[in-house]
């Protein structure tokens, strides 16, 4: 049976030569009102201000994958599996498409949500955290995972001050309650525990997000200065080659 | 004496590297079902529109990789099983899903993914009762690029203008190869014989008639 191909060696040594000069991936992770989106815009700043190029990239954001993703979150129609699918169709598209030719030409990529709030969020519905995970596969690990920490109530209520959940986000699919806002403080609460387990397992660095603005910046900065590079030839290394195979011009 | 136990439903699973020939031999096997008395429908590819509906955006932008395409067919998928294939069994009727499952792998092969990647992904498809392979014809051509027709006709338009490009005789002929050594493996090569038991099986039983 006929499997996908090994990269070659110079596939290999293309990668590990790009790696030198490749731009960093940094992903911020955390629930609803803990603040990532701020935090995404203001490490965008002060990073171009230092001379780095950067792009950031939103969950949920990809032109050709967004609005079939929206028309059938508008249906209430999507079960699961479904949800859990178009959202990885979207990540995929956008690491393709967006992220991984944005780091290989040396720009910063800041993750406002990456692959782990689909686990989160996927797990806290009862999907199995190894299907979920070949969902995403083969990964591009980020080089700094940020997770800002934030209690279920809190949340809730910074969510509360501004708006109504909105029928996904409360997990109204799952919890099978009416009102959007005792929805949300349900479901929010599984997604934070898995969110915590994700921490130990993947590393995160945890900024506690109930800090002023100011000082989770100081610190994003601090993190983000002394950020050593994971290797993609030992991390992400199959995603990385699979995607260049697609490219070959950029491996001579 | 007419006989009281309750029907139940079966899935028959057909699938094929080339979308013709798939949906021919899935409207024979139906003809011939609905000729014995039994009540079936044919569960077909894109019933989400979700292909459909990428097919909408910039053409500039619909460059897609292979795993895209395999997560979409697998979420076209699940709503198939929970719209279509899974409330149709229930009410004991034989769903024939032209494609299913190993039209995906074989696809997915033929363009260069891994065979245990596509099936991990799509493993929460409930196993069919029948695996029936469609005859492939014109087994020298590849796969036109005709995104409407099917899923691997599909593939291979959005593949093809990709940067890398896919060549679409050679990824045919390994997705033939790959379905071939499924038939074989499953020992029946076109399940004709399963199917003739299952239509003996409705066409006996009194009140299964379409």
């Amino acid at each position: 049976m006929p499997t996908t191909a090994r990269p070659g060696p110079d596939l290999s040594r293309a990668i590990a030569e790009r790696d030198r000069t490749r731009g960093l991936l940094i992903a911020f992770e955390g629930p609803e009102g803990s603040g990532k989106t701020t935090q995404q815009r203001l490490l965008k700043t002060w990073l171009e201000s230092e001379g780095h190029h950067v792009i950031s990239s939103r969950w949920a954001s990809s032109p050709v994958v967004k609005p079939l993703i929206k028309a059938r979150k508008r249906l209430r129609s999507l079960s699961a599996e479904e949800y859990s699918l178009l959202h990885a169709v979207d990540f995929r598209q956008r690491l393709e498409t967006t992220i991984l030719p944005a780091l290989w030409t040396g720009k910063t990529v800041i993750a406002d949500r990456y692959l782990f709030t689909a686990l989160a969020r996927d797990a806290a519905r009862g999907l199995e955290i190894d299907w979920l995970l070949q969902l995403y596969a083969p990964l591009v690990w980020p080089d700094l995972v940020v997770y800002f920490a934030l209690k279920s109530q809190d949340s809730s209520r910074r969510v509360a001050a501004t708006r109504a959940p909105r029928f996904y986000e409360a997990g109204q699919d799952v919890t099978g309650v009416e009102d959007p806002l005792i929805s949300y403080r349900q479901f929010i609460g599984r997604v934070i525990t898995e969110y915590e387990n994700l921490a130990l397992i993947f590393r995160f660095v945890k900024v506690n997000a109930d800090q002023l603005v100011y000082r989770q910046h100081q610190q994003v900065r601090r993190l983000v200065q002394k950020v050593a590079r994971r290797p993609w030839t030992e991390f992400s290394a199959e995603a990385v080659s699979e995607w260049l195979t697609r490219h070959p011009k950029l491996a001579d | 004496m007419a006989d009281s136990t309750p029907q139940t439903g079966r899935l028959i699973a057909v699938d094929a590297s080339r979308s013709q020939d798939l949906s021919a031999d899935a409207e024979a096997i139906a003809m011939r079902l609905r000729a014995r008395g039994v009540p079936c429908g044919i569960s077909r590819w894109d019933a989400s529109g979700l292909f459909g509906d990428l097919l909408m955006a910039d053409r500039d932008e619909l460059i897609v990789a292979p795993r895209t395409l395999t997560l979409l067919f697998a979420a076209d998928l699940m709503f198939r099983l929970k719209w279509e294939i899974r409330p149709a069994i229930a009410e004991g009727h034989v769903v024939i899903a032209a494609p299913y499952v190993d039209t995906a792998v074989a696809v997915g092969v033929g363009v260069g993914l891994p065979e245990a990647w596509v099936r991990e992904v799509l493993r929460f498809a409930d196993a069919p009762d029948t695996r029936i392979y469609a005859r492939e014809r014109k087994r020298d051509q590849g796969w036109r690029t005709k995104p409407t027709r099917g899923y691997a006709e599909f593939c291979a338009t959005l593949l093809d203008a990709a940067p890398a490009g896919l060549a679409r005789r050679k990824g045919r002929a390994m997705s033939i190869e790959w379905l071939a050594a499924a038939a074989k493996a499953s020992g029946s090569p076109r399940g004709r014989k399963a199917l003739e038991a299952l239509a003996r099986r409705y066409g006996q039983t009194p009140g299964a008639g379409a």
